[in-house]
């Protein structure tokens, strides 16, 4: 098992020095000066050098290159241009603002999803497959800014149950910033139960079409013990992959979540960074993202013998 | 359940807005966080806002845009125009206690013109942009004069720039023993409170403070009587979710979208206040472009654009079209800065033909963003253009990529936005000056240098008002640019709060607000 993840880790580092390049590269490609943005409209010629010479901006691409790249491998990612402040703790506590969001909604539409996805399929075509699927698909299908809007307006604005703006932190008011997390929670929360949801019904469909679910079935087991003792676990695995995928998508920043409901998160800080040219910013949050993705798919994929022994991690 | 559901309401209740806490502060939306608490540092519109209730300056800018004293009592020129003496308020105190003396100022001038400080005005003192302050003292606790290397009508202007942050006086406390920034210990009616980055940031009320004389507020001078406990400015980058703050309550001031105006107007609790400011929306033509450098062309294109009508659609109805330089409210917005281009189409025609104008496509960039009209001016020109024969396509670019774009000099035409520079000289600086140096300047003509010199080097406001009406003439036939309007600042208001107005330098200003019920 170790062996297994320390040979992924080392997987992944070719993958993190290609997102280190091409995000370096990529974001310098973009037109765009964050000198000049600092600056303004009265920005002379003499005034953006001097500040391009003190952010580093007037050394060659290369040199910029080895410069931060030197420094990440010794685990600075850099200062923001625009706030001074240093990147990693920046991306740190961004993060842990987005993760308990990001974990928090996952989890209630994985419990609520897997379940439904299953049952939907257990009763194919039936009206409360009907019902499933399409409730699945409406869900899918809404914009999450649109449907963030819309809890905001009913429960923020209508019923005046929920704060429409601010952010608390748990572990600041534990009972405020719970109060702040739900209609973000719950954006994601009816978004992703699609996502799951139909990936859980499809699997446990082509499940319980296999020879060894008629099997256990003329045997007289009852469709309770069929279903979560023998479809289950083989129907999960690749729902379970998605899950790990989602989670690696949505970790690496749901900005738009985050800017309706003024959450001030990883995505928040990423979208910001972009538009002022922060580049330090950019760079250390798209390799933070990068190496999340790269731990999560791992962690998933520790789990994955807990639900189907036939793979193993070796 | 019935019980857990009235419980979890009660909680919802008592813990979402405190009362008590909400009827003493004031919640003001910003699109976005400060960039620090350094006045004039690393700044930008909303971190000058800010900064600016917690640090003065010697001067500031009354309501209509001249300098008036604010920690100085008074100002005197000597007679050969080159030594300012300041006279300081006695009984001014910084927010840890201190009194404010000349020593202090005499501190905080030498801290900007250490090149260490990255103080964005020192360019504009020391020589790189014309004016050189050759010497500073303070000879007693409570004067300090400062010494120019030649006379300049713009000295006061730009000591009490906002971008400058008012070259505000601070106390040393403000930095650490090593001398790098800590937090600003100022004199302004607000102390810094907590600055949450990417949340908020919270203003408390300096009880210790001296208000300047006057009976009522006027721009930064005057009266600033911090009235209520607490300001608190949080970061809001979308506009929906601001209205839906306002709507709710857990807003009091923020500045909205024109599309937000008819809904929020509905509101009985809230009240949409507008006032126009000196931003300037502009068309820009770039004169060395092969083809718009032909004056003719650019006059056919000033012609052939119905500015009432553009302006009327793009503001919806709220602004009022201004071809000047010198904003609308301006003391030097007289009859001369009222002429502009007047749409004739037949004019534009026969200029067309003139400047030999064979149908080629003209590119105009414009941005989306949603502060400013760059992009639907654009679509209506556009189609204005069309109209006169003229083939304009758009390229829409975002904002980073268009200012780098302008910063250059890459473009033929574009639709932009200048900030608001409060005397006519700044406002013509913005876009006049030699493109061989700078490649943003979009007009160049050795006849208004010379006037633009002129302006920044006499004081007298009648001669000064001939030479801007003379400028507004030669911009005018030259059609480096056409202007369309000032911008209006539009903010909603909620009713408790008493006292707040929206001004001309588009920055919101909290002292002498108080709240009700």
């Amino acid at each position: 098992m170790l062996r297994f993840a320390l040979t992924r880790i080392a997987m992944a580092l070719p993958t993190l020095f290609i997102v280190a390049v091409s995000v370096f590269v990529l974001i310098r490609l973009i037109p765009g000066d964050p000198a000049a943005l600092m600056l303004g409209d009265l920005a002379d010629p003499a005034s953006l050098a001097d500040l391009r010479r003190r952010l580093g901006l007037d050394h060659s691409l290369p040199v910029q290159f080895a410069i931060w790249f030197g420094n990440v491998l010794a685990g600075d990612l850099g200062l923001s241009i625009t706030s001074g402040q240093p990147v990693l703790p920046l991306i740190v506590g961004r993060f842990w603002v987005s993760a308990q969001i990001v974990l928090v909604a996952v989890l209630f539409a994985s419990l609520v999803a897997v379940p439904a996805g299953m049952v939907a399929a257990w009763r194919q075509n039936s009206l409360a497959d009907i019902a499933l699927v399409g409730a699945a698909t409406l869900l899918l299908s809404v914009p999450t800014f649109w449907l963030g809007l819309l809890l905001l307006l009913f429960f923020g604005l209508e019923l005046e149950w929920l704060p429409v703006v601010g952010y608390v932190s748990i572990a600041e008011d534990a009972t405020r910033g719970l109060l702040y997390l739900v209609m973000p929670v719950m954006t994601l929360f009816l978004h992703e139960i699609g996502v799951v949801m139909r990936m859980a019904r499809a699997s446990t469909l082509e499940v319980l079409r296999l020879d060894y679910i008629t099997h256990a079935r003329a045997k007289g087991l009852p469709e309770a013990a069929v279903l979560w003792r023998h479809a289950f676990k083989n129907a999960f695995g690749p729902t379970w992959t998605l899950i790990g995928l989602v989670l690696g998508n949505l970790l690496g920043g749901i900005a738009v979540v985050e800017t309706v409901f003024t959450i001030p998160g990883l995505g928040r800080l990423l979208v910001d960074s972009i538009f002022a040219r922060d580049y330090p910013v950019i760079q250390g949050c798209l390799l933070f993202v990068a190496f999340t993705y790269v731990v999560v798919n791992l962690i998933v994929d520790l789990f994955y013998p807990v639900f189907d022994p036939r793979v193993t991690a070796e | 359940m019935k019980r857990l559901a009235f419980s979890l309401c009660a909680a919802v209740l008592c813990t979402a807005v405190p009362a008590a806490a909400a009827a003493e502060t004031v919640t003001v939306a910003l699109n976005a966080d400060i960039r620090s608490t350094n006045p004039g540092v690393n700044r930008d519109d909303n971190t000058d806002a800010v900064i600016l209730h917690v640090v003065e300056g010697l001067v500031g800018y009354r309501e209509n845009g001249t300098v008036a004293p604010l920690l100085a009592e008074s100002v005197s020129t000597a007679a050969d125009g080159l030594t300012y003496t300041f006279k300081l308020r006695r009984g001014v105190t910084f927010h840890n206690g201190a009194e404010m003396t000349s020593a202090d100022v005499l501190w905080s001038w030498n801290r900007y013109m250490d090149p260490k400080t990255d103080w964005r005005c020192r360019p504009e003192f020391d020589g790189r942009q014309g004016l050189r302050v050759t010497g500073v003292a303070a000879p007693d606790p409570y004067t300090f004069s400062m010494t120019l290397e030649k006379p300049s009508a713009l000295f006061l202007d730009t000591l009490a720039r906002t971008d400058c942050a008012m070259t505000a006086v601070l106390h040393r406390d403000s930095v650490r023993p090593d001398g790098s920034w800590d937090r600003p210990v100022g004199t302004g009616p607000f102390r810094l409170g907590e600055w949450r980055r990417g949340e908020y940031v919270t203003l408390r009320r300096f009880d210790a403070y001296v208000s300047p004389p006057g009976e009522r507020r006027d721009g930064y001078v005057g009266a600033k009587r911090p009235l209520v406990q607490e300001v608190k400015f949080v970061t809001i980058a979308d506009a929906a979710t601001v209205k839906a703050g306002l709507l709710s309550g857990a807003l009091d001031i923020a500045d909205i979208p024109d599309d937000d105006i008819p809904e929020l107007s509905k509101s009985r609790a809230i009240e949409v206040k507008t006032a126009p400011t000196a931003t300037k929306h502009a068309f820009l033509f770039q004169t060395r472009d092969p083809l718009l450098g032909n004056v003719k062309l650019r006059q056919a294109i000033a012609a052939a654009l119905d500015l009432p009508q553009l302006v009327g659609h793009v503001s919806n109805g709220l602004g009022r079209p201004n071809g000047s330089a010198v904003y609308v409210t301006s003391a030097y917005h007289d009859e001369a800065h009222r002429r502009g281009y007047t749409h004739d189409p037949a004019r534009a025609r026969a200029l067309l033909a003139e400047a030999g104008y064979r149908g080629e496509t003209i590119r105009l960039i414009a941005n989306k963003r949603s502060s400013v009209p760059s992009y639907p001016a654009a679509v209506v020109a556009q189609a204005m253009l069309q109209a006169a024969g003229i083939r304009a396509e758009i390229e829409v670019l975002e904002w980073a990529t268009q200012l780098d774009r302008y910063t250059k000099g890459n473009f033929q035409m574009m639709s932009f936005t200048y900030s608001a520079r409060l005397d006519p000289a700044q406002s013509y600086n913005q876009f006049f000056g030699p493109k061989d140096r700078f490649p943003s300047k979009v007009w160049d003509n050795p006849k208004a240098q010379e006037l633009i010199e002129k302006a920044s080097l006499v004081a007298d406001e009648a001669e000064r008002r001939a030479i801007f009406g003379e400028l507004h003439r030669l911009m005018l036939a030259d059609a480096p640019l056409v202007f369309l309007y000032n911008a209006v600042d539009t903010t909603a208001v909620a009713r408790r709060v008493r006292g707040y107005a929206p001004w001309v330098a588009s920055k919101p200003r909290l002292w002498e607000v108080s709240v009700g019920d």
